[in-house]
Parts: C-alpha cells; sequence; structure tokens
C-alpha cells in the first residue's frame, strides 16, 4: 500500500476541508433510497377484486346526515338529492348560456363567450386588435386571429395540431329546438332589462344582450344570467362496477 | 369521518328525501367509486416497465401469469372494444351517451385487470383519436372518467406507449378545473402523473401546456384521495432536472401553506406524497429553499422524523431535511443555531435515524450531521457532546461502505474549523484528540485501503490532520499499523 504522507504539502492533494455538500435529486448519492419510489413513477390503476367489492359494499352502508358538496373548495350542505342537483347545476357547471357548451374551468368558458357570442369582441377583432387568448393559464398572449392562437398552442406549448378550442359541431336539430324550448320555458328575469334572445346562433341575433357582455374578465361566472341548465345530474359517477342494472337511466339523469 | 366545517369536501353517501330505489343505488355506487378510487390507487403500486416485485404488501392479482393464449384472447377482445368504441363515437342516435360509456367500460375492464394491460393491442386498434374524442368538453362525467381511466392505464407501461398520450394532454389538463367533479379532475391528474413519471421531455411538455397551476390548486383542500394523487403527480412533474418548475410551483398561491398544513396534519400517506414534493423544491430550486426555511416546514419536518416510523414517509422527511440544510448555509446559521430548541430537536431526531435499522436512513442522517458539523465551531461542540458521536465510531467500523463513508465526513468536519483562508486547517485539538483515543484511526484506516477514491481520499486528510496536530500516540499506532 502506497501512502503519501509528505509535510511539504503537494498542492494537487487538498487538506480536510469542511464544507456543505449538496446533491442534486437524481445523484446516486441518493438512488438506494429512491428504490421503492422509483417503482411508483408510474402506476396502473386496477379494478378492486371481487371480494374487495364485496367488502367495500358492507363499508358503504354508513349514516349520514345529508352531503357536503364534492367540489373542491365549495363545502355547501344539502339535504337530498334534487337540493344537490340544484345546486350543483347553479353553482359548478360552467356552462354557457347561450349554446349550453360545457366547460371544466370559469376561464375557459368566460374566453368561449367572448369568442362566439360576443359581438363586441368580433368588432374589435375586424379592427385588428389582438383578441384570442392564449388558453394556458399564465401565458398571457393575445394574437388577431383563432388561426393565430391555434398556431401558437401548437408551436409554444406543445399543443397537438388536432386540437380544437371551439368545435363547430352543432347538437342535432332537434336538440337544439329542445334547447330553445327549455331555455325558453325556464327563463328567469333576474337581470332587469336584458333577456338572452336566442333565436339562432348568429352574432346579429345577439347585439341586444351585448351590453351585458364585456371582453374583461369580471364576466361569467355568472352562468347564472337566468337561464336553468337543463334538469339532470350531469356528473355523479354513476357505477364503474359491472352490474347488470335494468334501470340504468335513472330519473334525471339524462341530458 | 366526523362533521367538519364547510371548507371540506368529502364523499359522503348522498341520502334524498325521496325513497327511490334507483337513486339508492346511484348513491351507494357513488361512494363505492369514491372509495374504488383510493383503493386502486393504494393497490397499483407497481411499475410497469419492471417485472413483478417481490413487494409483499400488494395483493397479486390471480392472473398475472397469462399464458400465450390467454395473452392473445386479452388482446383480441380488446381489439374487439376499440372497434365498439368506434362505432359507439361515431354514433349520433338516441342513447348515444350511454353507448359510448359503455364501450368505454368494456375497454376500461380490459386494461385494468393485470399490471401488464393490453395496451400495445388497444393502441394499434385506434384507442387515443377515440379516447381524446371522449374527452370532449361538456361530456357526461362518466364518460370522462372512463376515458381518463383508461388513458391512464394506457400511459403506466412502456415509455413509448406514455408517449402516445400526446394527443389527450391538453384536454387531461383541462379536466383538471376548478368546475370538474373530484373523481374526474383525480383520474385525469392520475394520468398526468404517469406521463410526467415518464421523463424530462414529457415534463416539459406538460409544463408547456399548464399543467401546473391546476394540479396545483388540487393540493389545497384538507384532505381526500385527490389530494394525494395530485401531489404524487406534482411530485413526478417538478423532479427537473430544470428547477423552474419548482420555483413556480412554491410561488402559486396558498401552495406552501398547503404544504405546511399536509406536514402538520395529514395521514401518513398523504404526507408521504407532500414530502416528496418537498424533497424536489428543496433540492432543485434555491428560491423555493429559502421559502421553507423561513417558514415552520423544519420544524414540521422534525416533528415527523420524531413521531413516525414509516420508512416511506421517513425517508423523504429526512432527505427534505438534509436538502433545506445543505441547500443553504442560512439554514445552518440562523436558523439551527446551537442553543435553541429547533437545533437540539434536529440532533434528536438524526440520532434516532442513526439508531434505526434502516440503511439510507442511516446513511443520509450522516449526510446532515456532516452538514452541520461543516458550520460553526459551536455546531461541532454541539455534536461531539451529543448522543450522535458514539454510535458515528460505531457505524464507523460496523457499517456498509456508503454509511462508514458519510460518517467519516462527520467525524472529520468536527476536527477542522471553519478556515481562516490561509489555506492551512484550523484543528480542534479536543475533538481530533478525544475521537483518535476512541479509536477512530482503523475505520479512517480501511477507508484509505477502499476502491473508492473519494474514501481514500478522506482517509488520506485525516491522516494528515492527525499528523499535524502532532498526536504522538496517534503517530505510533498509525505506524504500527503501516506495517
Amino acid at each position: 500500500m502506497a501512502m503519501v504522507v509528505d509535510c511539504q504539502h503537494d498542492l494537487s492533494f487538498p487538506y480536510w476541508t469542511s464544507t456543505l455538500r449538496r446533491f442534486d435529486p437524481d445523484s446516486p448519492f441518493f438512488s438506494s433510497g429512491n428504490i421503492e419510489r422509483e417503482l411508483l413513477a408510474k402506476q396502473v390503476a386496477l379494478d378492486l377484486t371481487e371480494d374487495e367489492r364485496n367488502q367495500l359494499e358492507k363499508m358503504v352502508d354508513k349514516d349520514a346526515r345529508g352531503v357536503f358538496c364534492p367540489i373542491v373548495g365549495c363545502g355547501a350542505r344539502l339535504i337530498s338529492l334534487e337540493d344537490f342537483e340544484d345546486h350543483y347545476n347553479a353553482r359548478h357547471t360552467a356552462s354557457c348560456s347561450v349554446c349550453s357548451r360545457v366547460y371544466p374551468t370559469s376561464r375557459l368558458l368566460s374566453i368561449h363567450v367572448s369568442e362566439v357570442h360576443d359581438s363586441f369582441f368580433q368588432a374589435k377583432v375586424a379592427r385588428g386588435y389582438a383578441m384570442y387568448e392564449c388558453l394556458v393559464e399564465g401565458c398571457g398572449l393575445k394574437f388577431k386571429s383563432y388561426k393565430g392562437r391555434q398556431q401558437h398552442l401548437v408551436d409554444k406549448h406543445k399543443f397537438p395540431t388536432s386540437f380544437e378550442f371551439f368545435k363547430k359541431a352543432h347538437p342535432s336539430k332537434k336538440q337544439r329546438q329542445k334547447n330553445h324550448r327549455k331555455q325558453a320555458m325556464h327563463k328567469k328575469d333576474e337581470e332587469a332589462s336584458s333577456k338572452m334572445e336566442v333565436e339562432n346562433e348568429t352574432m346579429d341575433g345577439l347585439v341586444s344582450a351585448v351590453s351585458k357582455l364585456s371582453t374583461s374578465d369580471s364576466s361569467p361566472s355568472t352562468v347564472s344570467f337566468g337561464r336553468r341548465h337543463t334538469r339532470g345530474l350531469p356528473f355523479v359517477p354513476r357505477s364503474v362496477q359491472h352490474e347488470k342494472r335494468a334501470d340504468s337511466t335513472p330519473a334525471g339523469a339524462k341530458r | 369521518m366526523a362533521d367538519d366545517s364547510p371548507a371540506s369536501h368529502r364523499r359522503d353517501p348522498i341520502k334524498s328525501s325521496v325513497g327511490n330505489v334507483a337513486a339508492q343505488r346511484r348513491r351507494q355506487n357513488a361512494v363505492t367509486v369514491g372509495k374504488e378510487r383510493r383503493e386502486s390507487l393504494v393497490r397499483a403500486k407497481r411499475l410497469c416497465r419492471v417485472g413483478p416485485s417481490a413487494d409483499g404488501e400488494v395483493p397479486v392479482e390471480g392472473n398475472d401469469m397469462i399464458t400465450d393464449e390467454e395473452e392473445f384472447h386479452l388482446e383480441a377482445q380488446t381489439s374487439s372494444a376499440v372497434e365498439d368504441l368506434k362505432s359507439a363515437v361515431a354514433y349520433q342516435g338516441k342513447g348515444a351517451m350511454q353507448k359510448r360509456v359503455n364501450a368505454l367500460r368494456e375497454l376500461r375492464r380490459l386494461l385494468s385487470k393485470s399490471e401488464f394491460p393490453p395496451v400495445e393491442a388497444a393502441l394499434k386498434a385506434g384507442a387515443i383519436p377515440l379516447l381524446v374524442q371522449c374527452l370532449s368538453f361538456g361530456s357526461q362525467d362518466e364518460q370522462l372518467l372512463e376515458a381518463a381511466w383508461c388513458l391512464t392505464n394506457i400511459a403506466a407501461g412502456k415509455p413509448e406507449e406514455t408517449k402516445a398520450l400526446l394527443p389527450a394532454l391538453p384536454l387531461l389538463i383541462a379536466h383538471l378545473g376548478e368546475k370538474s367533479s373530484l373523481p374526474v379532475a383525480e383520474q385525469c391528474a392520475w394520468a398526468l402523473g404517469n406521463v410526467a413519471g415518464e421523463g424530462e421531455e414529457l415534463r416539459n411538455v406538460l409544463l408547456s401546456q399548464g399543467a401546473l397551476p391546476p394540479l396545483a390548486r388540487m393540493m389545497l383542500p384538507n384532505k381526500g384521495s385527490t389530494v394525494r394523487t395530485a401531489a404524487w403527480a406534482l411530485s413526478n412533474l417538478i423532479k427537473g432536472p430544470d428547477p423552474k418548475a419548482a420555483t413556480e410551483l412554491i410561488r402559486v398561491d396558498g401552495v406552501l401553506d398547503a404544504i405546511l398544513r399536509h406536514l402538520r396534519k395529514s395521514d401518513e400517506e398523504l404526507a408521504t406524497e407532500v414530502a416528496w414534493v418537498v424533497v424536489y423544491l428543496s433540492a432543485l430550486s434555491n428560491f423555493a429553499t429559502g421559502v421553507l426555511v423561513k417558514s415552520d416546514a423544519l420544524h414540521l419536518l422534525v416533528e415527523r422524523l420524531a413521531t413516525s416510523n414509516s420508512l416511506q414517509l421517513l425517508i423523504p422527511v429526512l432527505r427534505s431535511l438534509g436538502n433545506l440544510v445543505a441547500g443553504d448555509s442560512h439554514t445552518t446559521s440562523t436558523i439551527l443555531v446551537p442553543g435553541h430548541a429547533i437545533t437540539d430537536g434536529v440532533i434528536k431526531v438524526l440520532v434516532k435515524c442513526l439508531k434505526s435499522e434502516h440503511r439510507v436512513l442511516k446513511k443520509e442522517a450522516s449526510w446532515v450531521l456532516s452538514n452541520i458539523a461543516a458550520g460553526s465551531v459551536e455546531h461541532k461542540q454541539l455534536i461531539y457532546s451529543s448522543e450522535a458521536v458514539p454510535l458515528l465510531l460505531h457505524l464507523l467500523s460496523t457499517a456498509p461502505f456508503d454509511i462508514r463513508k458519510e460518517v467519516a465526513y462527520v467525524l472529520g468536519n468536527l476536527c477542522v474549523a471553519p478556515t481562516g483562508g490561509d489555506g492551512m486547517p484550523n484543528l480542534i485539538q479536543e475533538h481530533l484528540v478525544s475521537l483518535v483515543q476512541r479509536g477512530c484511526l482503523s475505520g479512517f484506516i480501511d477507508l484509505v485501503r477502499s476502491a473508492d477514491v473519494e474514501a481514500a481520499r478522506l482517509g488520506l486528510q485525516f491522516m494528515e490532520l492527525v499528523d499535524m496536530g502532532e498526536l504522538t500516540y496517534a503517530a505510533h499506532l498509525f505506524s504500527l499499523l503501516l506495517i
């Protein structure tokens, strides 16, 4: 064993220094601690076995007085199923009161309403203002055309070229007629004067309603323009078990 | 489950004042689904690209080892299910929604029977574009849930299979939105977590598509399986190596508060996921480290280390502590000041880890101690007089190599004061003499003999200190051992 213990300290051999040692998360230093975690990098969502399902069903029959609304951050307390449906429709569906399209966030709904139902928006576009917002939260860029925004999503945010924010496919004529009838029936005049006339879905028909809309952010979680969304519970996750149920469409579940 | 303030949002059974049989069954199923989701998460602890592990706690599916014939049959069924889905999606007439849901469910079942689902068959048959269509805005929750579930399992396997989810990503991200129902949002988070777990490239795609803010917000509620899934997905999303995502995460409104809340109060499973988030925050982002150190985080990490015995939790908590100490010299100089209660607390839990039987805990606790020992003279004195030293000496002679190396760092740091700058080490004679007298030299000599260059260097450097200290006794012993 060759030992170099030299009193004339060789510059290439440093002294002991007492310093902080930091490691990157993927450093081999941490690899033994990472082994189990690596196994969890991806996880399959498995179905329950028969036994587990049976066990679960035994746990389910618990008494509860009403229910708390399960939507994140809501916490409203509801007594009956109908109560819940009403609450849900009023508070949690970000649905367009004009064309009934539904969105998963208020922001996307707001963008939709501006771009599709607001002739003020269209007027500004016609004058060359950049009105089409990037859909990615936090990006902030705006574009002069739908196509321009689309290209940006593909180029900058790596969206697939097949992505379409606004799908022009309309509901069937029958469905549209049904929607209009429903809206006519359930109209509530909460706003003083303006009614949302929905004769057809063109820009012209909406000029009167424009004054209620703006291109600012503040508008539409006021989805409650007084319009009742179609009745029926769009959301209670129905059974994902393979039961043979004759009554697969419980009352009110239709859209 | 006790009744909480309205701020909570559990999935309780929905009771109706109307005694409707169908509604009743629907309610039961709603609860079951919620619990099912959680049970599935708990159970599906496998990485598909590694073979079936020997992990005994997870119940093994009966059909893990399927024959070639069975596999062939499964693949055929899968292709057929995708065909069914194709026609269901194309169909516009009456009952179209139910048709779609049924077809999706069929496919989902095939994809969720075992840890090795027939993904290739599904992809080949063209499942992805169909599933993407089923994710369109306004679709029924059941449809969204089933589609997201299928995508989750497709993404849980090989890299190229995970990459196949690219067209679906913007929609999956959108359905994390605040208007989505919890089970849907959770399933989407799960799928995205799998995608993020694949690698840096996909992580960057997800980040550029804005996945981080909505996932971060899902971590804000107090409890629930959704919070846990979101935390897990986030830990995959921010793991770098680019620190940008970590810095962005800590800046999201409410995130710091949520992290601290979970570390303080949540059950061990949730705390574990959140701890991993903290691991990456503290390892990658100086900004996040600064924020965490100024908050209550250190105290909460120490609490967990003191009270928990779950290795799954202890590892990321210990490492977070280690990262916070290593990442910012302020931690040791301004927070972990000798004499403060927090400092005693830290030493105490590190000692607990040294006493543990788990290799990782011993090694990483030694690492943390070495960094504290790299502080001021007072820090060195504090450690020197603690319960740690006898344990360290014992480990130096008996533990596996990687632990011994870390221990060497601690002991050496105890003997050298912060340098004046002229290059010569400033010895702390008292510590050096005592440690040598207690027999640490042989451990260092063993390190010199090892094949590892760094270890050999450590051993030699320590010898040099001894030599400089002109410790006659030590010098004699040393030369004796050389013969």
